[in-house]
């Protein structure tokens, strides 16, 4: 059914989203349980955070160019001490998408704390839980339902991200030729027309199972949370 | 037993609440006052859950003192606290809410979860999620698993409130039991005088944040400031109590008898239906807003109040030293 190439491109993507949720889910976790608490200066992380959603994907993949790139501050350093590479890599690709869905997570994961009842936080402080514990062993459980279907949401898009991931990681097919990256890619050629139909319906059920799961997710957690 | 020192200041918006009073390390002290007097906001304070001026002290340990830049974090302050809604987790069965308090509590200190289950009488519930548990549930889980958290200060923030009739006062001789057998000294916030007197033994009285009066319930009712306070309806007087169960003695507590249901005689009465008779000395007689008179009688018991119309007191001819005798009925006490 569908042909080596296009097997290829399905396991990269699937790669390329894994990674960068793997990468953006913690930080967008803690982000999020800031910004639902009474924090001060919290104006300043909401825009950064934001930051990937109003800016052009092709800008924010060259920002991560200048900070990640060979020469980059970042990139540099990374290379010297860790060895490791980023431009033009998968994982180079998975971290442009990471910062792409970051917003979608951290949103999804908000709305997730700022539901839960926060008072049940002073509860559990009056039976000797630490603000640590407190985050692990209350907030988190309850919030999880929603960070849950923000992750699936955030998979499905992350499949799915363009701009960033072309600047800063290229379209290299078993590299970074992620499922849009293809398309755009077959496009290009003469004749294509009929590879792309294929790539863009595969694109478009993943999308679509993707807002279906993380619903029917998100609906049969909480029922199991609140029995 | 610690003993609670409280000297605190608190500002909210315009609101300014000020409060110096101790809660004794034995016995129950309850902190009265009508909606909006700071209560929640004393409590809060006290179990370092929102910020404020001054000190509070629990047995030698210091809380907060802002003279040297101190504020204990909640969660090492060794106050346990429940809530008017009982705040249980609701992603855990009953149980594991208690197991939550018994993991976090001193190892040498833990309480066994299954014996503090059948003391609050929960263990048929326990297993269940806690949005299945009834109203009254739900407070004895909460009450178990503040327990279990071998706290050595207790605050209650009305936590009878959700509750009416019959449940409450089961509640409150659960409180009641549960002070006697744990010894553990409480602040309870109530602004029911029935619910006062039932539990108290010390009263620390607020008013728009500031403490009016405080000490010995019964002195202390007796201090004008409170009874402004009250309803008219509940001006009365707290009288001592022994209570006992099956001829055994089961512990004090303070009755409160409403001057509206107190009758008054001149002379010893004879033949009649109720069971209490105090005789007294008339003290002060005072004519409130609306004619009738409200008489201090001094009793064995203390000084106990009355009200009656102005003709029955020129009838009777009541005057400050003359005896008189009041007449309890034994029902009006079965609070």
């Amino acid at each position: 059914m569908l042909s080596p190439a296009e097997a290829e491109i399905l396991s990269t993507s699937f790669s390329v989203a894994s990674l960068a949720l793997l990468w953006s889910l913690p930080p967008a976790i803690a982000c999020a349980f800031l910004l639902s608490r009474p924090v001060r200066g919290k104006f300043l992380l909401d825009g950064l955070v934001h930051l990937p959603v109003i800016l052009p994907p092709v800008l924010t993949g060259f920002l991560l160019l200048l900070l990640f790139g060979r020469n980059g501050p970042v990139g540099r350093w990374l290379e010297e001490v860790a060895g490791i590479r980023l431009v033009f890599t998968r994982q180079g690709a998975a971290l442009a998408t990471a910062v792409m869905v970051f917003p979608i997570l951290v949103r999804a994961s908000r709305i997730a704390f700022e539901s839960m009842d926060a008072r049940l936080l002073e509860a559990a402080a009056m039976l000797r839980a630490g603000p640590w514990d407190r985050f692990f062993s209350i907030a988190l459980p309850l919030a999880g339902p929603g960070i849950l279907a923000g992750a699936v949401t955030a998979f499905a898009a992350g499949m799915g991200e363009f701009g960033a991931v072309i600047t800063f990681a290229a379209s290299i097919p078993g590299q970074t030729q992620t499922l849009p990256l293809a398309i755009y890619a077959v496009l290009q050629q003469p004749g294509g027309e009929n590879e792309a139909m294929r790539l863009a319906v595969m694109s478009f059920t993943l999308a679509m199972s993707g807002l279906i799961g993380a619903e029917v997710l998100q609906y049969w957690m909480r029922r199991r949370l609140h029995r | 037993m610690k003993s609670l020192d409280v000297d605190i200041q608190l500002k909210r918006g315009a609101f300014r609440l000020e409060a110096k009073f101790r809660a004794p390390a034995n016995g129950i002290t309850v902190l009265f006052g009508p909606s909006g007097s700071g209560k929640s906001s004393l409590l809060s304070a006290i179990a370092g859950l929102v910020p404020c001026g001054g000190y509070a002290r629990l047995g030698r340990d210091l809380l907060c003192d802002t003279a040297v830049d101190l504020h204990v974090p909640p969660h090492r302050r060794g106050i346990g606290m429940v809530f008017q809604d009982a705040r249980l987790f609701p992603h855990l069965t009953a149980r594991r809410n208690i197991a939550f308090a018994w993991k976090r509590a001193p190892a040498e200190r833990r309480r066994d979860i299954d014996e503090m289950a059948r003391f609050f009488d929960i263990a048929p519930v326990l297993d269940r999620p806690v949005g299945n548990l009834s109203g009254g549930e739900k407070s004895r889980v909460a009450l178990a698993r503040a327990l279990v958290g071998t706290p050595d200060f207790l605050l209650l923030d009305e936590p009878f409130a959700a509750l009416d009739g019959m449940r409450r006062r089961a509640f409150i001789q659960v409180l009641l039991d549960m002070h006697k057998r744990f010894a553990l000294p409480m602040l309870v916030v109530t602004h029911s005088i029935d619910d006062a007197a039932s539990l108290a033994s010390h009263l620390v009285v607020l008013e728009a944040g500031q403490v009016v009066t405080s000490g010995a319930f019964d002195q202390a009712t007796r201090e004008p400031a409170f009874a402004a306070l009250l309803d008219p309806r509940d001006h009365g007087a707290a009288v001592p109590a022994l209570l006992l169960h099956s001829g055994q003695e089961a512990g004090h507590k303070y009755l409160w008898l409403r001057a509206d249901h107190i009758v008054l005689a001149a002379e010893r009465p004879k033949a009649i239906s109720a069971r209490n008779i105090l005789e007294g000395e008339v003290g002060a007689l005072r004519v409130e807003q609306d004619g009738s008179r409200l008489v201090e009688l001094k009793t064995p018991v203390g000084p106990i109040l009355s009200r009656i119309t102005g003709e029955a007191a020129a009838e009777l001819g009541l005057a400050e030293g003359r005896p008189a005798w009041a007449l309890v009925k034994v029902h009006v006490l079965q609070h």
